[in-house]
């Protein structure tokens, strides 16, 4: 312990004489710090690789998730996988059409029925009559009033069935189309229409009107309540005799349902960006690639960083501080005063120079021979008052300092 | 790594992009940029082959400035076109820790990092990066050279402009006249004609009797005594007194207290112990005893743990054998020294003179005056009960036969060595 080998000054590195000779390179090459810039690369590139795979397979599009309403591939009850399966094994070609194009080439190929299931109106009119005429026999289920108007065939909404609560009774065909004789009945609610030929009756306000309309020669049908599909009421009734034989008259069935997609601009919106010039875009892809050489440009550091030891940093007084919040959040006022009672009388033994060992009492006599005050005030003021609250400790706190003052040293 | 230039290359592809928009001008232009910063990194000097020789000044005074020097031998048949960076720690105050600087191939060159330290002890540095571009300065090769180097801070020693009042001090007890200084320990010196005003009981009447005139007896203070100053280095010399730690203020008051008893004529024995010892330095060994002490401070920082007084005696015997006058440099904080410090001083007042000095916290006193709120009474209250606990400590170390020293970081160091030269006067060493 003695010996001056173990002291820490000669322990430590003092400048020797090594700091001359002359350091040259890291003893590394270009080739081992790409090798270690790469390895030590991987877990990003890893993560980088994982990432890439979650979103391409996200983008993907699922077969799986087909939860639309009246689609053929759903098995819920909303679903008309049903009436899908029964027409394919009674021998009719089910096809779906991803587009309208799509559905156009299909009706082409052959005699085809459509069933157009456009629930939220994407198509035009147009587009309504030119599936149509290349269709052998169309059924439209539940289609807007603006699709209607172009076709050749007259056919008019008449408006909503109003809302039965509770079972609504069946209707009854009491038309001269064999579809709707062959159903006999129909029950189910939807939107009635008005046509050539109008199955299943029914009055909305004034008019009458049908939930199943045919033009005269049956090759355009319009179907007001296309819920008799579903899965989940395909069996009620003449739901399915309805079902299958309006859509089995055909070898193939081409099930189209239209998406956002299919939408034709009609020429009042125009898209804004094709008001562009034409540079813009390649010219973006050229400021992102010189951001990304920006980037690598101000994110390279000249060496690694250099690293201080921080000091302990601890004010001296902070013990009292800490003693001074206990005091105030506990309010002990008491204890407060006593301290403040010991210092201003240790402070004044001191300097009327009263023996270290002289209680209070001797200590306010002397106070009181110099103050001019009488001693029983003095202990009145001093030792006898006791505050009992933050605000009478102030008061009394800076009234000993004034008496300390009036001591003279 | 590219540079700026790169970037600004890059810009310039705008005008193509734009002018014949596609894909073709797009990947042309990136072709030209990678070619061109192939073709530079290819015709840069390699940083791998740069000889790299620092000089450092052994050590520096804190508060003053030195240079690090760096020599860059450039050992490619290329011009070596580099920005360099030498890595030190930030408390070192590198001014210009970044040059730019050009070697011709085969020759060298020297640059200078400002160093402006603000911490004691030891810095370090411990690379130096060399970032050499091509001639078309887009691109550039980059290398950390691992170049440790060490610099060693000294302590101000500002307490210095104290001295000479002090040595002066010292040397008006040689030749006073015996009955001032009437102690136990002081030495006969010599016999000189009395002048008015010496007292008349240091006459010395047998050799005024073979004179014709009245001779008196001269003493002076006694000499060959020792000073073992024990500096302490535990936790609660971390804390801080106006923004200087306990431990810097120690180191003043224990350098001024060397210096000064080493002129005295004193052996001075340092110590700085917090469970173990951290430094020594004696001054019977050869060289001056500012310097090894100085060096050997430098690199002291406060411990966190507690000090362990019990093995202070054991300490203080192996420095010195014999009767010395110990001075403790630690902090009167209640609850450390009761249980620390006020045991183990009975130990060392039995054979030694001890003097216990301390800093005290000015904003303590700062504190007890303000009683405007009654957040600040609060504190005021638990401000004097800090004060009057460190005085009740104070009155029990007095009471073990040591003196006690507490003074704010100013006055200490004089202080403490008011405390010597009184000691000394007395006798008492």
């Amino acid at each position: 312990m003695t010996s001056r080998g173990r002291t820490p000054g000669t322990e430590a590195p003092g400048p020797q004489p090594a700091s001359r000779v002359e350091v040259m390179g890291d003893g590394g090459s270009v080739l081992a710090t790409a090798r270690s810039r790469i390895r030590r690369s991987v877990p990003l590139i890893l993560a980088a690789v994982v990432v890439a795979v979650i979103i391409l397979v996200n983008l993907l599009p699922g077969q799986e998730t087909d939860d639309r309403p009246l689609s053929p591939g759903n098995p819920a009850p909303q679903g008309a996988r049903a009436v899908a399966e029964v027409l394919a094994a009674e021998g009719v070609e089910v096809v779906r059409a991803d587009s309208f194009d799509d559905a156009v080439e299909e009706l082409g190929d052959g005699p085809a029925t459509l069933f157009l299931n456009d629930a939220r109106q994407y198509l035009s009119a147009t587009q309504v009559a030119d599936l149509v005429d290349a269709a052998d026999r169309a059924v439209l289920a539940a289609p807007g009033p603006r699709q209607l108007t172009a076709l050749e065939e007259d056919f008019e909404v008449l408006g909503p069935l109003p809302l039965d609560l509770g079972d609504p009774p069946p209707l009854a065909a009491e038309c001269p189309d064999t579809d709707a004789t062959a159903a006999g009945t129909l029950s189910a609610t939807g939107t009635a229409y008005s046509g050539a030929v109008e199955c299943f009756p029914t009055t909305v306000g004034d008019a009458t009107g049908g939930l199943f309309v045919t033009s005269e020669d049956g090759a355009v049908a319009v179907l007001g309540a296309p819920s008799i599909l579903s899965n989940g009421s395909v069996t009620d009734d003449g739901n399915a005799a309805l079902a299958l034989r309006a859509l089995g008259s055909a070898p193939t069935l081409v099930w189209y349902e239209p998406t956002g997609a299919d939408i034709v601009s009609s020429g009042e919106g125009i898209d804004p960006r094709t008001l562009l010039p034409p540079w813009v875009d390649p010219l973006l892809v050229w400021l992102l690639a010189c951001t990304i050489l920006a980037m690598v440009w101000r994110g390279r550091r000249l060496g690694p960083l250099a690293a201080e030891p921080l000091p302990v940093v601890v004010r001296a007084a902070e013990t009292a501080e800490g003693r001074a919040r206990l005091y105030q959040d506990s309010r002990s006022v008491a204890h407060a005063a006593a301290n403040l009672r010991a210092a201003t009388l240790s402070r004044m033994a001191r300097r009327l120079r009263v023996d270290r060992s002289a209680s209070p009492v001797d200590v306010l006599e002397a106070m009181s021979r110099h103050s001019g005050r009488t001693r029983t005030e003095l202990q009145q003021r001093l030792l006898d008052h006791t505050p009992t609250t933050p605000r009478e400790l102030v008061l009394w706190a800076q009234e000993l300092l004034d008496l300390e003052k009036e001591i003279p040293s | 790594m590219i540079t700026g230039r790169l970037v600004l290359l890059a810009l310039l592809g705008v005008v193509p992009v734009v002018l014949y928009p596609g894909a073709a001008s797009i990947l042309l232009w990136a072709a030209l940029l990678a070619a061109v910063t192939a073709l530079d990194l290819s015709l840069a000097a390699s940083p791998r082959r740069v000889g790299i020789v620092r000089t450092l000044p052994d050590s520096v005074r804190l508060g003053e400035e030195c240079r690090s020097a760096l020599v860059l031998r450039n050992d490619t048949p290329r011009p070596l076109r580099a920005t360099v960076r030498e890595a030190w720690q930030p408390s070192a105050g590198a001014a210009d820790p970044e040059q730019a600087l050009r070697v011709p191939p085969g020759e060298s060159r020297r640059l200078a990092v400002l160093l402006r330290p603000t911490r004691r002890g030891v810095l370090r540095v411990g690379t130096v990066t060399i970032r050499s571009s091509g001639p078309l300065g887009v691109a550039a090769r980059q290398v950390t050279v691992p170049a440790p180097g060490v610099l060693r801070v000294l302590p101000p020693f500002n307490s210095k402009r104290h001295l000479p009042s002090k040595l002066r001090r010292l040397r008006e007890l040689d030749g006073r006249s015996a009955v001032q200084i009437r102690g136990a320990g002081t030495e006969f010196d010599s016999l000189r004609d009395y002048v008015r005003g010496d007292d008349v009981r240091s006459i010395d009447w047998r050799a005024t009797a073979r004179r014709r005139d009245t001779v008196v007896r001269t003493w002076r203070p006694e000499r060959d005594r020792r000073v073992v100053v024990v500096l302490d280095t535990s936790r609660t010399s971390a804390a801080r007194v106006l923004d200087e730690p306990r431990l810097d203020t120690g180191i003043e008051a224990a350098l001024l207290l060397s210096v000064l008893a080493e002129r005295g004529g004193d052996k001075v024995h340092f110590l700085a112990f917090d469970r173990r010892l951290r430094a020594r330095v004696d001054s019977t060994a050869k060289g001056n005893l500012l310097g090894s002490l100085v060096t050997a401070i430098a690199p002291l920082e406060p411990e966190l743990i507690e000090a362990d007084w019990s093995r202070v005696p054991a300490q203080v015997r192996a420095a010195s054998p014999h009767r010395a006058l110990v001075v403790l440099l630690t902090s009167l904080d209640s609850g450390a020294v009761e249980e620390g410090l006020l045991p183990a001083l009975p130990g060392l007042t039995g054979r030694h003179a001890v003097v216990v000095a301390s800093v005290r916290d000015p904003r303590l006193e700062e504190m007890t005056a303000g009683r405007s709120t009654a957040a600040a009474t609060f504190r005021a209250a638990a401000a004097e009960r800090a004060l009057l606990d460190r005085a009740a400590i104070a009155d029990q170390i007095r009471l073990l036969g040591a003196e006690v020293v507490d003074a704010v970081p100013a006055e200490l160091p004089p202080l403490l060595a008011d405390a010597y030269i009184r000691l000394k006067a007395a006798g008492r060493l």
